[in-house]
């Protein structure tokens, strides 16, 4: 699994980094980035839960 | 949506969604519509209303479908004056407006005002605690996120009297044009006619968000009309909203004692308390969109260049998603809700509202031990934002003797 970042509509609320900090930061420009290329499986829930939290849908996580 | 084939009847109703006494407590009527069916025709007003959580979320999300660009209020009227607003435009021209203020409404960009809200909220709750008794939507929910959002627009303090009548009237005027946007119009126009006069840089103070709006104006990424219906959208979006949500808050903190008790107990509890209270009276109810090609909502088919109602509210209290969902739950945590909408148009301004709200609760913990109702708590007929008039309030400060 990996996390899709659609990084032009983030508007760098940081939900998804509160939700699923192991698996979401802001970067130096307070756009989101993932800590993971491949997600190790004991993140997966978290990522799913923390891509649910984005506000502007610029989230998605695929198998 | 679903690939589902479209072979659900269409359901149709000539209820009256926006009659007085179904605003004062819609709730039984949107369980009713969510059971009927997962998209309703109400005949009344001629559009459709989706109430139920993962088809509101699908909706918001697929603006090429659910288009914002005929204006997301219900009558042709009201939209023909929110054209080229920000909420009445989709891609390109969407972005290119919610540019502007992008970087100032980022949380990146608060923290730089977080100390000014702050020091403003102490100040305000400092003078309440003092006199005890006080109204809580009167003296502080539609005071508080009135003057943070005027200052940071950098408006004037002559004239912001006119801001929350003004920003209630024209949340009402999305709705059907009944008894209370009727009521209401003088406030609308007054507010409006304000607005218009305030998008000028000899009127407004350097540094905000107003002028950050001017000067798009000056460097072409904004016309004149544009940049006056940007001002009033941000403006109103930013207040009977918030108004509303902390108002909603103290109302809970008088009638459930035992939550303000665990929040004093856990203050980690703040975001989740206020999103748990956005989930659940969802301020503002839906807005509309209208079908750009033939839809499908879950098995039911809704022609292209319909108007349709993302009902956020309902949507909020679906128990496909939200077990129990009448219950105040404070460790919900409800990070999904769709009170500030979702997708592309998802609320701007969401961050400040959680800001704003932040740093009320933190100024309240330090300040007051226990809210008590002082009188009864009354309603306002507002169809469009779930709102409350008074909350008569007692407050028991912080270390006063029993």
């Amino acid at each position: 699994m990996n996390v899709v970042v659609d990084r032009a509509r983030c508007e760098g609320h940081a939900r998804c980094e509160l939700t699923a900090p192991a698996v979401y930061e802001l970067d130096d420009e307070g756009v989101v980035s993932v800590r993971h290329g491949d997600l190790p499986p004991e993140l997966e829930s978290a990522a799913t839960a923390g891509a649910r939290a984005c506000p502007m849908a610029a989230l998605r996580v695929t198998s | 949506m679903s690939n589902a084939a479209t072979n659900e009847p269409t359901e149709v109703s000539d209820l009256d969604l926006f009659a007085p006494d179904i605003v004062a407590d819609p709730f039984p009527t949107l369980d009713r519509l969510r059971e009927l069916s997962p998209a309703v025709h109400l005949s009344r007003y001629d559009f459709w209303v989706l109430t139920r959580y993962d088809d509101v979320r699908a909706a918001a999300r697929d603006w090429q479908t659910f288009s914002s660009a005929e204006g997301v209020a219900l009558t042709p009227e009201f939209n023909e004056r929110l054209a080229g607003s920000i909420l009445s435009a989709d891609p390109p021209e969407h972005e290119q407006l919610r540019a502007v203020l992008r970087e100032k409404l980022a949380p990146r960009g608060l923290s730089a005002v977080r100390e000014q809200i702050r020091s403003y909220a102490d100040r305000l709750v400092d003078g309440l605690v003092e006199r005890r008794t006080f109204d809580g939507v009167a003296d502080l929910a539609a005071v508080y996120p009135i003057n943070v959002v005027a200052d940071l627009v950098g408006l004037p303090l002559e004239g912001r009297e006119k801001l929350h009548p003004g920003a209630d009237a024209i949340f009402a005027a999305f709705g059907p044009f009944g008894s209370y946007a009727q009521e209401h119009l003088d406030a609308l126009i007054s507010y409006q006619v304000w607005m218009e006069a305030m998008t000028d840089r000899a009127k407004i103070a350097p540094g905000g968000w107003g002028e950050t709006i001017l000067d798009a104006v000056d460097d072409g990424r904004l016309n004149r009309l544009s940049a006056v219906k940007a001002m009033s959208a941000y403006m109103t979006a930013g207040m009977d909203t918030t108004v509303n949500a902390v108002s909603a808050m103290l109302r809970l903190f008088a009638e459930r004692p035992d939550v303000w008790a665990e929040l004093k107990d856990e203050p980690t509890l703040a975001g989740p308390i206020f999103e748990e209270i956005l989930r659940l009276e969802s301020p503002v109810q839906g807005f509309w969109r209208v079908t750009r090609r033939d839809a499908e909502v879950d098995g039911v088919a809704i022609p292209a260049g319909r108007r349709v109602m993302l009902h956020w509210a309902a949507a909020n209290r679906d128990p496909r998603h939200y077990p129990r969902p009448t219950e105040f739950e404070l460790r919900r945590n409800p990070v999904d809700h769709l009170a500030f909408g979702y997708g592309i148009h998802g609320c701007a301004g969401q961050g400040l509202a959680r800001l704003e709200a932040a740093e009320l609760l933190a100024s309240l913990l330090e300040r007051v031990d226990r809210f008590e109702l002082a009188g009864d708590v009354e309603r306002r007929g507002n169809p469009i934002v779930r709102s409350l008039r008074s909350i008569p309030l007692r407050v028991v400060p912080t270390g006063a003797r029993p």
